[in-house]
């Protein structure tokens, strides 16, 4: 069978195409393909194709078939257009003549938006999720019904603030889904106001709930005030169920507005607002009962999937209808987060968003870096992490008002006369400045393309570091004979070069680590990773030692004499340096246990049939490599430093117990950090069950061959502990 | 594209002796609709019948199917070429055994069958996805050497992250500097043995493997 047609087509010189736009050159030449096509199409059998040579598998993989219902989005699956729906009676405004029956469904259509929302918010289309609610899509019709309207408004004014975060963040890189609106009314006319009118219709039935709590109260009723709906035992509860929902929504749009607020300005706002977003959750979430019980209809399905309070489909929804326009929508069905769900993922927002917002904006780039990572730790969605972006980088400079060349001089502990020193205008500063604000975007982002993003732009940092040493190098050679320490610029380039090491190595850091949370190490490979660690982990710590130094010596210059206790303190490690040191204890630790188990027990080996060992340590370490983390050619390395690990050898060193030793020192200097607090006491932990395994499988390990080894983050995200059993 | 299905369960496992199974290269048009229709039944994602072209007319040399008898119980359907212009690069597309004929070694013998094909034409690497939820392909592939180079946030539409899946094939540059490396293979084999892997793996491979170090 023919696929590909190798016919030559047919050339028709004699066409006149002069009316065509675009003239026939040296090279081209119209043709008229119609014989071609007519043979084509004679000999083409179902399921062929002609096609160019660039034909690809972008190009097949875009094939469709024709209504196949996985594939062709044009299918019509109920209804061609929103209009025909609405036409049909899918979506009627009122909902109900019975105003109880319409306030019931109005009720159950929130409740679902916010089901759309949060699914929306975790990775799909919104022309699938929020804008599947038909309401939405035609804003003009709604405008008879206050309360449908204003809902509708502030829904689509949350979307357009939300999209316009996340696009500004540009941490949606493998979550662009998420923006796309093309063809959607993000912009309904009006929206812009949505506040004020929800602000009326909250207040309106604030009104009737204290009416009917008066009448209820058999008072004289002293205001006219027509009720919500009919039936008057119901009015408190519906106007309470939907009194929460409105403020709700008012609260989120308050938030996002007030976290926008530049340079920070709105966070202390934004707090309150969570803090009442998370209240009113709670009055949904609690209405459900009163719901529940009168629902009249309540659809089949387990209750936890439901996507309403009452339990009901909504009304007014139709998840294909966008299918014929621009927006993306697959055509497969998605499953919608439960109301249940939805609300739990709000709840988690709020946290993560509080989060953001309890920064103190701290100056120091440290204790920036931490926050990030510790913020990371919780695993924030696209829209918390889009807003901690957009906080920290405005405009090219830390939280829209720090200069970025202000942070480095603070990070890298420069004398103070740096502020106004021209050096901060040389090229590769203003680079590095970039660098920076680069890393910083990235922190931000999912962890599994931040790693991938971390171990790129190692090779940056690299590079500048080269420059920033030649441009020292240079300065060197112009002035060589005032004394270093004289230099003004001399010094600033070397506390910015020990610096800029320092760093690089935190992010060779970040990368080995996240490594284990997004599990890419499989446990054959966890002594080449530990042994990696280790290595990343000492240089670290000895950049860090130096770097500290080095401000310090600033700092005492500026000081006239030197007390006793100043000497003392020269002395003294700073415990941020002795924190890895635990961390390089357990690493060596572990590689030395793992290498023993590997040598002797013959455990963890993954013999295969294509590569070895030193294939999977390039692949995996390649970009520190090409960053040259560490120096030499270290696979050779790695297998001189484990190749002949042996449990005799080990037995005379449990680093295990240095590490316990160590974290259990350490506690005292971070009394006043709780995160580092609760790491060190996953670090002890680690260290305290290593070091009795350690010693169990280095008695017995050699000679008791039915020992069973595994390594599980039990304690620790990345530390391993060594889970001993006899099989 | 789509992962590969390969479940260690054994429900409804079907009596063979693994030496019933025919291998047999992909052979023209007529395998065709046995292909797309053990994928289809199989994996989530649809294709439509160019993408199966696509594959099967360029690469016909890194398709084959398993058959038990007159059915055809598994397959697997590949590509290769020059990836960002400085690799050449083999892909795995799609890899499917039926249910009742898995945990038998089909899957493997398929891939590996596939992947020398790959190591022969010149490929230098060979890469997948699979998603992270499917422990069966990752023990799999795992046991054949990739290791998991990248994780792809919310890479299906189904919201499933996958891991990017990649298999170095020995590079002579890489392995001149390293003289144990015999040693360390010996002893690979020998522990092969040992530990008694049930895969069937054939002997030349590892020929070629230790003749390359």
């Amino acid at each position: 069978m023919e696929w590909k047609s190798s016919e030559e087509p047919y050339v028709n010189t004699s066409t006149s195409h002069s009316s065509s736009s675009i003239p026939a050159s040296e090279s081209t030449i119209w043709a008229d393909a119609s014989p071609l096509l007519e043979v084509a199409c004679r000999e083409l059998q179902e399921g062929e194709l002609i096609h160019g040579e660039n034909f690809n598998l972008f190009a097949a993989m875009s094939a469709l078939e024709i209504m196949d219902p996985k594939m062709d989005s044009g299918i019509v699956s109920r209804y061609c257009s929103v209009d025909e729906a609405i036409e049909d009676g899918a979506a009627p405004v009122p909902i109900s003549f019975d105003k109880t029956e319409d306030i019931q469904c109005i009720i159950d259509i929130m409740d679902h938006l916010l089901a759309c929302e949060a699914t929306w918010h975790k990775g799909h289309s919104l022309a699938q999720t929020v804008f599947s609610c038909m309401y939405l899509l035609r804003p003009e019709r709604t405008s008879s019904h206050a309360l449908l309207h204003s809902y509708c408004k502030i829904i689509r004014a949350t979307c357009k603030a939300v999209v316009s975060v996340v696009s500004d963040a540009r941490t949606h890189e493998e979550e662009d889904l998420f923006t796309m609106s093309y063809g959607l009314p993000l912009n309904g006319d009006g929206d812009e106001k949505c506040l004020s009118l929800l602000n009326a219709v909250e207040e309106n039935i604030l009104r009737q709930l204290r009416a009917c709590k008066t009448s209820s109260t058999k008072r004289r009723v002293t205001e006219d005030v027509e009720p919500l709906q009919t039936n008057l035992d119901l009015e408190e509860g519906y106007c309470k169920a939907l009194l929460c929902r409105l403020r709700f929504r008012k609260h989120f749009f308050h938030l996002l507005t007030s976290m926008k607020r530049p340079q920070g300005r709105g966070l202390e706002l934004a707090r309150k607002h969570i803090a009442a977003c998370i209240s009113e959750l709670n009055f949904i979430r609690k209405s459900s009962e009163f719901l529940v019980s009168h629902a009249c209809g309540t659809c089949e399905g387990s209750k936890d999937e439901k996507t309403t309070a009452s339990g009901r489909l909504p009304i007014g929804f139709d998840a294909s209808v966008n299918t014929r326009i621009s927006a993306p929508t697959p055509p497969r069905a998605i499953k919608l987060l439960s109301w249940k769900n939805a609300i739990q993922y709000f709840e988690k927002l709020l946290c993560d968003l509080d989060s953001v917002c309890s920064y103190s904006l701290n100056p120091s780039l440290d204790v920036l870096l931490r926050f990030v990572v510790q913020f990371q730790k919780a695993e924030p969605d696209l829209v918390a992490r889009a807003h901690l972006q957009l906080l920290l980088v405005q405009d090219g400079k830390l939280y829209g008002r720090d200069p970025i060349f202000a942070v480095i001089a603070r990070a890298a502990g420069l004398p103070d006369v740096t502020r106004d020193h021209t050096i901060q205008r040389k090229e590769n500063v203003v680079q590095l400045g970039h660098l920076v604000i680069n890393m910083l975007k990235i922190l931000c982002t999912n962890s599994a393309w931040q790693r991938r993003k971390l171990g790129k732009i190692l090779q940056d940092w690299r590079v500048i570091y080269v420059q920033l040493e030649l441009a020292f190098r240079k300065e060197f050679e112009e002035v060589p004979s005032v004394l270093d320490y004289e230099n003004v610029t001399m010094r600033i380039l070397k506390n910015i070069l020990t610096w800029v090491e320092e760093q690089t190595y935190w992010i060779a850091y970040r990368f080995l680590i996240l490594g284990f949370e997004l599990e890419l190490y499989s446990p054959n490979e966890y002594c080449m990773v530990y042994w990696y660690l280790y290595i990343v982990l000492r240089k670290l710590a000895e950049k860090t030692h130096l770097k500290m130094t080095l401000s310090e010596a600033k700092q005492k210059g500026k000081k006239r004499k030197d007390s006793p206790k100043d000497l003392a303190r020269e002395t003294r490690i700073p415990p941020a340096v002795i924190f890895l040191q635990c961390q390089i204890c357990l690493a060596e630790g572990l590689t030395l246990l793992l290498a023993a188990l590997r040598n002797e027990l013959m455990v963890l080996q993954s013999p295969n049939p294509f590569n070895s060992e030193h294939e999977r340590f390039v692949q995996h370490f390649e970009l520190l490599q090409k960053a040259c983390i560490p120096d030499q050619i270290p696979y050779p390395l790695f297998m001189e430093s484990t190749s002949h690990v042996c449990f005799s050898t080990i037995v005379m060193y449990n680093y295990f117990k240095d590490a316990l030793k160590i974290a259990k020192e350490l506690k005292s200097s971070f009394s006043n950090d709780p995160d580092k607090l609760a790491e060190l006491r996953q670090l002890e932990q680690v260290a305290e069950h290593n070091s009795i395994a350690f010693s169990i499988i280095c008695r017995v390990g050699g000679l008791d061959r039915s020992l069973k080894v595994s390594f599980e983050p039990i304690h620790h995200p990345y530390f391993a502990t060594a889970v001993v059993k006899r099989s | 594209m789509e992962a590969s299905k390969e479940a260690e369960d054994g429900e409804r496992n079907a009596e063979f002796d693994a030496s019933e199974i025919d291998y047999i290269s992909y052979d023209g048009e007529h395998h065709l609709p046995l292909i797309m229709s053990l994928v289809d039944q199989e994996l989530s994602e649809p294709y439509s019948i160019f993408t199966y072209r696509y594959f099967v007319y360029l690469w016909p040399q890194l398709c084959f199917l398993a058959f038990h008898g007159d059915k055809c119980v598994g397959t697997v359907v590949c590509k290769m070429g020059e990836h960002r212009n400085t690799t050449f690069r083999g892909y795995i597309a799609m890899l499917v055994v039926i249910k009742p004929y898995r945990g038998k070694g089909i899957a493997t013998e398929l891939v590996t069958r596939s992947i020398n094909a790959m190591m022969e034409s010149g490929c230098e690497e060979v890469t997948l996805e699979a998603e992270v939820t499917n422990k069966g392909a990752l023990a799999l592939y795992g046991r054949l050497g990739f290791i998991r180079a990248k994780r792809l946030f919310r890479y299906y539409l189904n919201g499933v992250d996958a891991f990017r899946l990649k298999l170095m094939f020995p590079q002579p540059d890489l392995h001149s500097y390293l003289p144990m490396m015999t040693n360390m293979d010996d002893s690979q084999h020998h522990r092969d043995h040992v530990s008694g892997h049930t895969e069937h793996i054939a002997a030349e491979e590892n020929l070629k493997l230790n003749s390359v170090s």
